[in-house]
């Protein structure tokens, strides 16, 4: 049986389901359940984090507003009675507020008890809908974020970088990451200036921390779009870097940059 | 034959079902909190206020930490409304990163007073004050960086994250519901985890070194 997938693998991190063939691989390969172990710190405190679908609203203290008041010098004030409305709206019955911590030991917040989940899947319709709305609104945005460097087919932007002038150049631009459905991803570079005197331009992911560096290709006529192998993590392999290459054949980057941005 | 108003204004409110007046509904108070029209401060703090405190109650307990928590959030979102766009999502869910980051800074706030008291109590029983020096606790630094990580995801990976944690989808469901292609999710998931995954393990370590 081969190996997981690394979606498979973050979906186990989530606890959802796989197929019984993918349990059994993960559950006898060491490399496997390593890596959906290393993924639990975050689905942890991510589980951790107080949201508004499992937090019971509650009307707070008349104070909180008079002290909002004074800070903004606002003198509207908010209606008594629509304020206790949307508190009863967003309860959630027989959901107690906890304790205040005492004075004496006061402690980060306990993860949520097992009868939360009983919660979460009353989760308000309402913040759905506004999730939703957002995410909407984010693939706009990054449809128009891919139209800003002429491309028109439906990758969605996952993640964009303005070039700046780098080693004293002139060169500006910007790159756009974006993966297509197959979840191929191709990087959009554009640059203001072009090459002269023979020379090239070439794209390079860089990991700021180590300096390592992974050569995407030619950027040919100020604009192109590269395929980013599988593989490279872009969120450690995240600045963006254009070199100006002598066509000398050494394939290793010529040291000098030209723009540099991060994604 | 329909009446034409002039002022386009939803009558009746999703939250009170109260008929009278006639309420602006949630994107024109948006509209008017981000045009500093003062009346919608209200109207936000009367919507989203009691959601707000709940969320600083659940994280803090109820007390005088979620009270400044709540104040300080409706006072950065009123003196920061100049970098919210209506057109970039709900002003709820903005209003919501904001709270979690004050919910960050009281959490280590709170750890920097355990840590001091831990230290006076050692050095009051003229104890090895070893642990004086050592970093925030483990569990506290992950929340506040993974609250940071969240904001610098960007959409759709934070809305796919959000759906995921505090909705409790499972990733056909979040495809079912945003129209996003059942591989992209999943992808968008992976690289999400992936990134917090890294974001832990090194400024985690640089904060505890």
């Amino acid at each position: 049986m081969q190996h997981c997938t690394r979606e498979e693998l973050a979906l186990a991190a989530l606890s959802e389901p796989l197929t019984p063939d993918q349990d059994a691989h993960l559950a006898s390969c060491g490399a496997c359940s390593a890596e959906v172990g290393s993924l639990r710190r975050g689905v942890d405190t991510l589980t951790a984090l107080p949201r508004p679908a499992t937090a019971p609203a509650v009307l707070p203290p008349p104070a909180v507003w008079s002290a909002i008041a004074a800070a903004t010098g606002v003198s509207a004030t908010p209606r008594p009675e629509v304020l206790a409305a949307s508190a009863a709206a967003g309860g959630a019955p027989g959901a107690p507020p906890p304790p205040a911590p005492t004075a004496a030991a006061p402690r980060p917040p306990a993860d949520p008890p097992v009868d939360e989940l009983a919660l979460r899947r009353r989760a308000r319709r309402r913040w759905l809908a506004a999730v939703a709305a957002s995410l909407a609104v984010g693939i706009v945005v990054g449809a128009s974020g891919a139209a800003l460097v002429g491309r028109s087919d439906d990758a969605v932007t996952v993640a964009a970088a303005g070039l700046s002038p780098y080693g004293g150049s002139d060169a500006s631009g910007e790159a756009v990451l974006r993966v297509r459905d197959d979840e191929s991803r191709v990087l959009d570079v554009r640059l203001t200036v072009r090459p002269t005197g023979g020379d090239y331009f070439e794209v390079w992911l860089l990991d700021p921390a180590s300096q390592r560096m992974i050569a995407l290709g030619v950027l040919d006529g100020g604009q192109t779009a590269l395929p980013v192998p599988d593989g490279v993590d872009t969120s450690v392999f995240r600045t963006v870097d254009v070199s100006r290459e002598a066509v000398d054949g050494d394939p290793a980057h010529s040291a000098f940059s030209i723009a540099r941005g991060e994604l | 034959m329909a009446v034409a108003h002039s002022v386009p204004l939803v009558a009746g409110n999703a939250v009170t079902g109260l008929p009278h007046p006639p309420e602006p509904d949630d994107g024109e108070v948006a509209r008017r909190f981000a045009a500093g029209d003062e009346r919608a401060l209200a109207w936000a703090y009367e919507r989203w206020g009691p959601q707000l405190y709940g969320l600083a109650v659940r994280a803090l307990g109820a007390g005088p930490d979620a009270e400044d928590v709540l104040q300080q959030s409706f006072v950065s979102a009123w003196n920061g409304r100049a970098g919210y766009r209506p057109d970039a999502g709900p002003l709820p869910a903005w209003l919501v990163g904001i709270c979690r980051h004050r919910i960050a800074d009281a959490w280590v706030r709170r750890e920097r007073q355990r840590r001091e008291s831990d230290a006076a109590l050692s050095s009051a029983r003229l104890q090895p004050t070893g642990d004086v020096d050592a970093g925030l606790d483990t569990a506290v630094t992950d929340r506040v960086l993974v609250i940071a990580e969240l904001e610098r995801l960007g959409q759709p990976q934070r809305g796919i994250l959000e759906l995921a944690f505090f909705e409790d989808l499972t990733h056909a469901q979040i495809a079912e519901r945003t129209g996003i292609p059942l591989g992209t999710v999943k992808s968008h998931i992976r690289r999400s985890l992936e990134r917090l995954r890294s974001r832990l393990e090194v400024d985690g370590a640089a904060l505890h070194s």
